[in-house]
């Protein structure tokens, strides 16, 4: 059996001398979905920002591709491939939205206008408006350059923190279409996800996280769980 | 007449508090920290010229370009060594560090140079022309000539090339940044090391009119605070037009009302923007670590 992508073994992490994640495990293969679900403060962020290197472990082990990441710079990591849509989107808001797609492939600095035609075609909304500064758009349509942006960067693994939060329902539709084709050209994919429809939709797994621990994990496509069983999961 | 000669002298005075405010919102947009010893910085960069060019006796440009590049990697191992560790830390601790650099620079120009006053010599002749009624100075050609240079070379640097959008990046969010795999605590080391780079400009160029003296960085850094602060923390243009103003306000003042105003301008200026319009001309109301 072929090493998982990514895999996090007794991960544990926090914020100055509040610890979030209490030795969290988990793998994730190639071309796989797994949407991370659990209630506030649960420590779903915090587990995709210590993936990402945002926040430093403190203890445990995160593999990726076959290299030790635990505890490298945001910096590094992306350079390796794990490329992050963080919840507050973190755009650029005074620069163009083509800039911020570019900025989003500047480390590689290679074939820039190929994936960027490809992004304004998958995005077409983004094509019609590569001049408009993000700051003027609705936030369905921030939360697309976001995505475009960390495409740009041609991730091996995307991470996504609740890309439906506070979209209106119209734009919640779009974000799961574009969902459902990142998984269709094979992205691999780790997301938070509150709207657990949504997340049965595009996952292909789903763990619950339970104050600071994987407290269970179901394959969707069995059929095993319905969104019933789930909520009750992360509730009760 | 008169005033046509006041408002030249005036912006010339201006252009060098706008390289100094300038250098000192670099940095400043760069970390969100200011930097209280930046004018120490300025005053060493003055030091490092003089030791140059007469110390050691080289041509003028070669001087320059070295002082410049030492006092750079001073800037970026001073980021790296003593803020970037304290960062994450209570914002007065970063304030009282880049107090104590400042200091220090102070002590080490004392022990060096005593409390001598020291002169740089000029590299051109001390010419004046006549522009009609009004007298143009070598030195104010030579001072706006320069720092106009300069702010087309950052307009350029940073509306223009690949570097100059990475830059506007990390200004606009850091954690933005981040997410597109760029280094930021690197950035904010070379951030650190151009703002202390073109402090050092402003301090030579301020070194050919007046005398160096180890406390200069005071006087300096009122001024370079002062410009900041009316043109808007932050904004690199609002530092531009904040020293062309306090250069014009403390001739004009200085004239017409008094010559106390040529030394206090940048204090009362300070004041009264932070009471009245505390965002300055260009600044938007942003949260300020010190």
């Amino acid at each position: 059996m072929p090493e998982p992508l990514l895999t996090a073994l007794g991960v544990e992490a926090g914020y100055r001398s509040k610890q979030i994640l209490f030795g969290v495990d988990f793998t994730i293969s190639r071309g796989e979905v797994v949407a991370l679900l659990g209630a506030n403060g649960s420590g779903k962020s915090t587990a995709l920002n210590t993936v990402s290197g945002f926040v430093r472990p403190s203890a445990g082990s995160i593999r990726f591709d076959g290299e030790e990441i635990a505890g490298s710079p945001p910096h590094r990591i992306f350079r390796r491939g794990i490329i992050q849509v963080s919840q507050a989107r973190d755009l650029f808001p005074d620069m163009s939205v083509e800039d911020n797609l570019r900025l989003g492939a500047w480390v590689r600095g290679a074939e820039i206008e190929a994936d960027l035609d490809a992004v304004c075609t998958s995005f077409p909304r983004l094509g019609e408006r590569r001049r408009q500064p993000v700051r003027l758009m609705s936030g369905g349509e921030q939360q697309m350059v976001a995505i475009g942006r960390a495409l740009m960067g041609r991730p091996k693994l995307l991470l996504l923190d609740e890309p439906s939060g506070g979209l209106a329902p119209v734009f919640v539709g779009e974000i799961a279409a574009i969902m459902t084709a990142l998984k269709g050209r094979g992205i691999t994919m780790l997301i938070i996800e509150q709207n657990i429809k949504l997340a049965l939709t595009v996952a292909d797994r789903f763990l619950i996280l339970r104050d600071g621990k994987v407290a269970q994990g179901h394959d969707v496509r069995t059929g095993a769980a319905t969104e019933e069983d789930i909520v009750r999961s992360i509730y009760l | 007449m008169i005033l046509s000669q006041l408002v030249i002298s005036g912006v010339a005075t201006g252009m060098l508090y706008a390289l100094i405010a300038l250098s000192m919102t670099v940095g400043y947009r760069a970390t969100t920290v200011v930097n209280f010893g930046h004018g120490d910085i300025v005053m060493m960069g003055a030091y490092a010229m003089l030791f140059l060019a007469v110390g050691v006796g080289m041509p003028f440009p070669l001087a320059l370009a070295l002082a410049a590049s030492g006092l750079f990697l001073f800037g970026f191992l001073m980021q790296r060594g003593l803020m970037a560790p304290i960062i994450a830390g209570p914002h007065l601790s970063l304030a009282i560090m880049a107090l104590a650099v400042g200091y220090a620079l102070r002590g080490v120009a004392r022990i060096e140079w005593g409390n001598d006053i020291l002169l740089l010599p000029r590299p051109y002749a001390q010419n004046a022309f006549l522009l009609g009624p009004v007298v143009i100075t070598m030195d104010d050609l030579v001072i706006t000539g320069s720092v106009l240079l300069l702010l087309l070379l950052l307009f350029v640097v940073f509306n223009v090339t690949r570097i100059g959008k990475v830059i506007q990046a990390v200004f606009q969010t850091q954690r933005g940044a981040q997410l597109v795999g760029i280094n930021v605590p690197a950035f904010h080391c070379i951030m650190w090391g151009a703002g202390t780079t073109l402090g050092t400009a402003g301090g030579v160029l301020l070194a050919l009119i007046v005398p160096l003296t180890p406390d200069m960085g005071v006087w300096t850094l009122v001024r370079g605070f002062a410009a900041m602060t009316l043109g808007g923390f932050g904004s690199l243009h609002g530092a531009v037009i904040g020293g062309v103003l306090l250069g014009l306000m403390e001739k004009l003042l200085g004239f017409y009302v008094s010559t106390v105003f040529i030394d206090i301008s940048g204090y009362l200026i300070t004041i009264l923007v932070l009471l009245i319009r505390p965002q300055g001309l260009f600044g938007q109301h942003a949260t300020l670590r010190v």
